[in-house]
């Protein structure tokens, strides 16, 4: 076990070195962040003096070994365009966008799981149907789409909920939370809706492919011939036989709503990383991306690691085997 | 000059002091589409920055809503001799911690710049500067490094912080951390910084010690909204009270709604075609898709072809939905050195054929156009009219509307043949924009540094170094209408729509006189009794 | 009855049982004819700007243009034909999501199945990089690389199919390695039975199945995920509007009641990725034997 974890954590570096030399490489080739961001109008020695400030004149494989090392004492760079550290820049935006990515996928979870459970269970009975036509739905019609509707429905026509931003703050832990006041919930709500339909969809399917097959196992037969009460086979059994899938979708949701956020921050005015990664690409802000995609892959890891550690836990056999 | 100028100011501050009267303890929340990068007024150049930092800091030259320049800090100003402007300071202005603001404020200011600013840097305000030297507490000498006839427009975006509080947050590693904690962002402006998160709120508080008087509004919230149609929603939403940046789309059905006041301005922008002059250029192509050997665009027929085949008034009237006017020269009308007399502009695809014809072109020819599509509203949409009125009189024109970060770069490459950006008269007068488009490319003389046409007209580089060493200004603005004349004339840069801006509020609930540099200033923007 | 011959009759058979399933697939079809024939049926080129006028731009559905013919979806703010903009859209759409699927289904099935097929560590290896990869939110990739790789279709494809290349390949090793371990073919490895024989008369055949039902879904994602992007800027050009840069494009007109410039286009798009994916599932509950009664 130990020497899995081991190795699964040396995986991580490579694959985050990797990925810092894509970017660092990709984002020279496209050309010069200053030529975006130096204004049009700046002569050319004033453009010497900030690309030299920047360190930007100096060959790419030197700015990629100061940019490693300063990386190794926790020092992710300044971005080029907000004058901060990058980690601090994506530290302050990180709780906005986990909250509202929470909300989503819990959302999602508590709605999704029993309609698809229900569905799998009977699924002939025409509401069974009506629930996966509008998986379907849910499915497929863009996150982007859907936002747009809501806002225009129930903030512009209805006036009931605001249009975007985040809201009323509260402070808890040193971190500002909206979900804490009523004013942060109306603004919570459109948004983790719209985040939370597709993941929706995806938990409805998943649990109802789940049921289905479960509903033919021997556990079940056994049970319904030991006289249990249909609520208690789906309550006890199959809920359990469903969990492992759900649980490694929750994370790998979770992870990826992270990053689908950036579509729901962008239409809600939503002050979280999405925003922050859409607006790094465009200007080119290099350590912006540099940092946020390794804390991406970072993340992802670790999410990746903490199911399987759950899988090993509900599941003693896989824990031999690995993942 | 100076006395008037004194007077009109000492009015402004008089009138607003009776309006905060009346005004009671209320927040202004407004909706931008842009925010600051930093609180800290030396790290970036942009119009968003500077917008946001005018509430706090102040500038030694300030410029009024049709970026006249009008005193500030510096309450007068006059130039000794070639290489020396002398700055008269405003006297018992205080800083938001009751300092005092001196000379020593000012020197400072300057000299933090190359330290802590950023890619869009402020450099480009005080790059004349050779040394700032302090005659008494409230006279500064500027030694440039030569005849800078327009560093007091220069001055307009140079902000004033305490040398007191910002002594210890001058350096890269330090700047950021003093100033976006509030500990050094202390100016003279009117409002004080309360708090502020990146891409997030700006929170200020009402200075009251503020030398123009009280501003109107006792807190002012500044929403970062990048989308057009969420701030607009927020504004129909009730979240916000006013909105900057309404959208072309928007603005016909905003101006005709009963619930919203509009508030229009003529922008410093202009959308300008640019023509390759190079004796070969990549782009253009006979109509087998062949390179062309020789550029076409060098031909004066093909470029007036190319200038008659554009309909302006369909420009403004359908793509921009008539928010903008048809521009005849690179600038607004009635900037310091637009000329009344630069030649008419008319739409005319008849003579366009014909000329194309003259020209030894008949059946057209082919040609990429490129530009931005996300720069400034309606690029990538009047990039994409002319490609339909090129199409008319015989030029098959690929459109290429391209995001900005790949744009500029390939433009300074010099990789394409047509291409089309907007201009911004940011200073308000010609120095700025022909100094850096219509002379020929002279790096040592720091002048022709955005021509990237390889436009080259003698007689306007001579009218162009002249006017740069003229200090009195009537003369200088003869020099620059005679050159905006010429380089209009030559029709390399064709001007298509001076841009206009829009805000947005509730109806009867504000006054604002919008301002062209496209700043939405609270201090000037009252209650509606 | 007779049974079919042919195992795509029997197929179809059963595939039928499913109206719904039969409705979609006839939506795809005539979506794919209309797609392909779209040069042939549109009343407008809307790429051509010299057909183009600016008079008729952001005409409601119903007014006669300059053309002289009636725009039934009305116009965009470039004067173009809303129909023929959506016929022409839904070709972009199609092709980006056939081409993408297709190229990561060849590219995953052959990644996949090698890895089942050759073993030991480069089996280790290249499930590794997929597995690392399929944890990774394909719209970050898809992001990432069309910023890096700039605007253009051949580029948007790669981005599509450097997202997705993943799940074919972890289904197509999947299926190969559940055969692999069947005894024929470990006895097949011992006798000199060629190579290509095991690859492509055993291992391959197995895949299908599955891989086409992760092929329908991706080709959708596909879709939708090319949409996503043009609405955020980084998707094709304007002057070539895929369905997803015409939404984008109209959503600006939204508030101001111009609603057919992005509501058709969603339209179109929803019921494309709607009707690939019903048809989808419908193929994966036929395939699943367990579902089979």
């Amino acid at each position: 076990m130990l020497g899995y974890f081991i190795q699964r954590c040396l995986q991580a570096i490579l694959v985050m070195l990797v990925m810092s030399v894509i970017v660092f490489v990709g984002v020279y080739a496209i050309g010069n962040p200053m030529e975006v961001l130096i204004p049009p109008d700046a002569p050319q020695d004033v453009r010497n003096f900030i690309i030299a400030r920047f360190g930007l004149d100096r060959p790419l494989w030197e700015q990629y070994l100061t940019f490693l090392g300063n990386v190794f004492v926790g020092d992710f760079g300044y971005s080029f365009v907000y004058n901060m550290p990058v980690l601090d820049l994506i530290l302050s935006r990180l709780p906005s966008t986990l909250e509202l990515a929470l909300t989503a996928v819990l959302g999602a979870a508590l709605i999704g799981v029993p309609l698809g459970v229900y569905a799998g269970y009977r699924p002939n009975a025409v509401s069974s149907h009506t629930i996966m036509s509008l998986s379907i739905l849910g499915f497929s019609v863009p996150t982007f789409w859907v936002g747009l509707i809501l806002i225009l429905t129930f903030a512009v026509s209805l006036g009931w909920l605001p249009a975007g931003g985040r809201g009323e703050t509260v402070t808890l832990w040193g971190v500002e939370w909206s979900f804490l006041t009523a004013n942060g919930w109306s603004h919570l709500f459109l948004p983790a809706i719209n985040l939370a339909l597709f993941k929706m969809a995806m938990m409805i399917r998943l649990a109802r492919a789940g049921t289905q097959e479960a509903m033919l196992t021997d556990t079940v037969k056994f049970a319904r011939a030991a006289g249990l009460s249909e609520a208690t086979i789906v309550l006890r059994h199959v809920l359990k036989l469903i969990s492992i899938p759900i649980i490694t979708v929750f994370g790998l949701e979770l992870g990826s709503t992270l990053a689908f956020a950036v579509v729901t921050e962008t239409i809600f005015s939503w002050p979280g990383l999405g925003k922050l990664i859409i607006d790094s690409i465009t200007n080119l802000d290099r350590p912006v991306m540099v940092a946020y995609l390794i804390l991406v892959a970072l993340l992802f890891m670790t999410i990746n690691l903490v199911i399987d550690l759950i899988y090993a836990a509900l599941d003693p056999r896989l824990s031999r085997g690995g993942a | 000059m100076k006395l008037s100028r004194l007077l009109q100011a000492g009015v402004i501050a008089l009138g607003l002091g009776t309006l905060s009267t009346i005004a009671t303890a209320q927040t202004l929340t407004v909706g931008v589409r842009g925010g600051p990068e930093s609180m800290d007024p030396h790290y970036s150049a942009l119009g968003v920055h500077a917008d946001a930092m005018k509430h706090i800091f102040d500038t030694l030259v300030w410029s009024g809503d049709n970026l006249q320049i009008e005193p500030g800090l510096a309450e007068s100003w006059r130039s000794l001799d070639d290489t020396t402007w002398e700055f008269k300071l405003r006297k018992g202005v205080k800083f938001h911690d009751g300092s005092d603001f001196t000379a020593e404020d000012v020197k400072f200011s300057v000299e933090r710049i190359p330290e802590v600013t950023g890619p869009t840097t402020v450099l480009i305000y005080v790059r004349r500067i050779k040394e700032v030297v302090i005659i008494d507490d409230h006279t500064v000498h500027m030694k440039t490094d030569g005849p800078a006839a327009t560093l007091p427009n220069d001055f307009v975006r140079l902000f004033i912080v305490s040398h007191k509080a910002a002594k210890d947050y001058s350096t890269k590693e330090t700047a950021a951390e003093g100033f976006n904690s509030g500990k050094a962002a202390v100016g003279t402006g009117p409002y004080k910084l309360v708090s502020w998160e990146p891409k997030g709120d700006l929170v200020l508080e009402r200075f009251d010690g503020y030398w123009r008087g009280k501003g109107p509004w006792a807190s002012v919230v500044r929403k970062e909204m990048p989308n057009d149609s969420s701030r607009l929603a927020a504004l129909k939403a009730g979240q916000v009270d006013l909105i900057n940046y309404v959208s072309s789309a928007d603005w016909l059905s905003l101006k005709n709604d009963s619930k919203t006041d509009t508030f229009l301005a003529d922008s410093v922008y202009v959308m300008n075609l640019q023509l390759d002059q190079r004796e070969s250029t990549p782009k253009v192509y006979d109509l087998d898709g062949k390179v062309l050997a020789k550029n076409p665009l060098r031909d004066a027929k093909v470029r007036e072809a190319i200038d008659l085949a554009i309909d302006r008034e369909v420009m403004v009237d359908v793509v921009l939905e008539g928010l903008g006017r048809p521009a005849r020269q690179v600038m607004p009308e009635g900037f310091f050195g637009s000329s009344e007399k630069v030649i008419a502009r008319n739409y005319d695809p008849q003579r366009a054929k014909q000329l194309l014809a003259d020209a030894g072109f008949p059946d057209g020819f082919k040609m990429d156009l490129y530009c931005t599509s996300d720069r400034l509203p309606g690029d990538g949409a009047i990039c994409q009219g002319l490609g339909q009125m090129f199409a008319q009189v015989g030029i098959q024109t690929k459109v290429n509307a391209i995001t900005r970060s790949v744009y500029f770069p390939a433009q300074a490459k010099r990789e394409y043949s047509a291409f089309m950006n907007g201009w911004g008269t940011l200073t308000g007068e010609a120095s700025y924009t022909l100094g850096s488009l219509a002379h020929s490319p002279a790096p040592d003389l720091k002048l022709g540094a955005f021509n990237r046409t390889d436009y080259k007209n003698p007689k306007v580089d001579e009218l162009l170094q002249a006017a740069g060493k003229e200090l009195d200004d009537a003369k200088r603005r003869a020099l620059y209408e005679d050159a905006m004349e010429r380089t209009m004339a030559d029709r390399v840069y064709i001007p298509l729509v001076n841009l206009q801006a829009v805000w947005a509020g509730g109806k009867g609930k504000l006054k604002m006189t919008p301002r062209t540099d496209e700043d939405t200033l609270a201090f000037f923007i009252t209650p509606a009794e | 009855m007779a049974t079919p011959a042919t195992p795509l009759g029997r197929f179809w058979i059963t595939y039928k049982e499913s109206k719904v399933g039969v409705v979609a697939l006839g939506v795809v079809a005539v979506i794919l004819v209309v797609a392909i024939l779209a040069p042939l049926i549109a009343p407008q080129d809307p790429y051509d700007l010299s057909r183009l006028s600016l008079m008729d731009a952001r005409r409601a559905p119903g007014h006669i243009g300059t053309g002289g013919y009636t725009h039934l979806l009305g116009t965009d703010a470039q004067g173009r034909d809303l129909l023929s903009a959506i016929l022409y859209g839904l070709r972009i759409s199609a092709q980006m999501g056939l081409v993408a699927g297709i190229v990561g289904l060849s590219i995953g099935a052959t990644l996949g199945i090698s890895a089942a097929y050759i073993g030991g560590r480069t089996e280790a290896l290249l499930m590794r990089t997929v597995d690392l990869q399929l944890s990774f939110p394909p719209i970050l990739l898809a992001l990432v690389l069309v910023a890096l790789l700039g605007q253009g279709k051949a580029q948007l494809i790669t981005a599509l199919v450097a997202a997705q290349y993943a799940y074919f390949a972890r289904t197509a090793y999947g299926a190969a390695t559940a055969e692999r371990r069947k005894d024929y073919i470990e006895a097949a490895y011992g006798t000199p039975l060629s190579r290509r024989r095991i690859v492509f008369r055993h291992l391959l055949p197995n895949c299908m199945p599955p891989l086409i039902v992760v092929a329908t879904v991706q080709i959708a994602n596909s879709i939708a995920l090319e949409a996503t992007l043009s609405f955020l800027g980084l998707g094709l050009p304007v002057t070539e509007p895929s369905l997803g840069m015409l939404i984008s494009n109209g959503f600006k007109y939204m508030m101001s009641g111009r609603y057919w410039i992005s509501v058709y286009p969603g339209i179109a798009l929803i019921i494309l990725i709607v009707s690939i994916n019903l048809v989808g599932d419908r193929i994966r509950d036929q395939l699943n034997p367990r579902l089979r009664r």
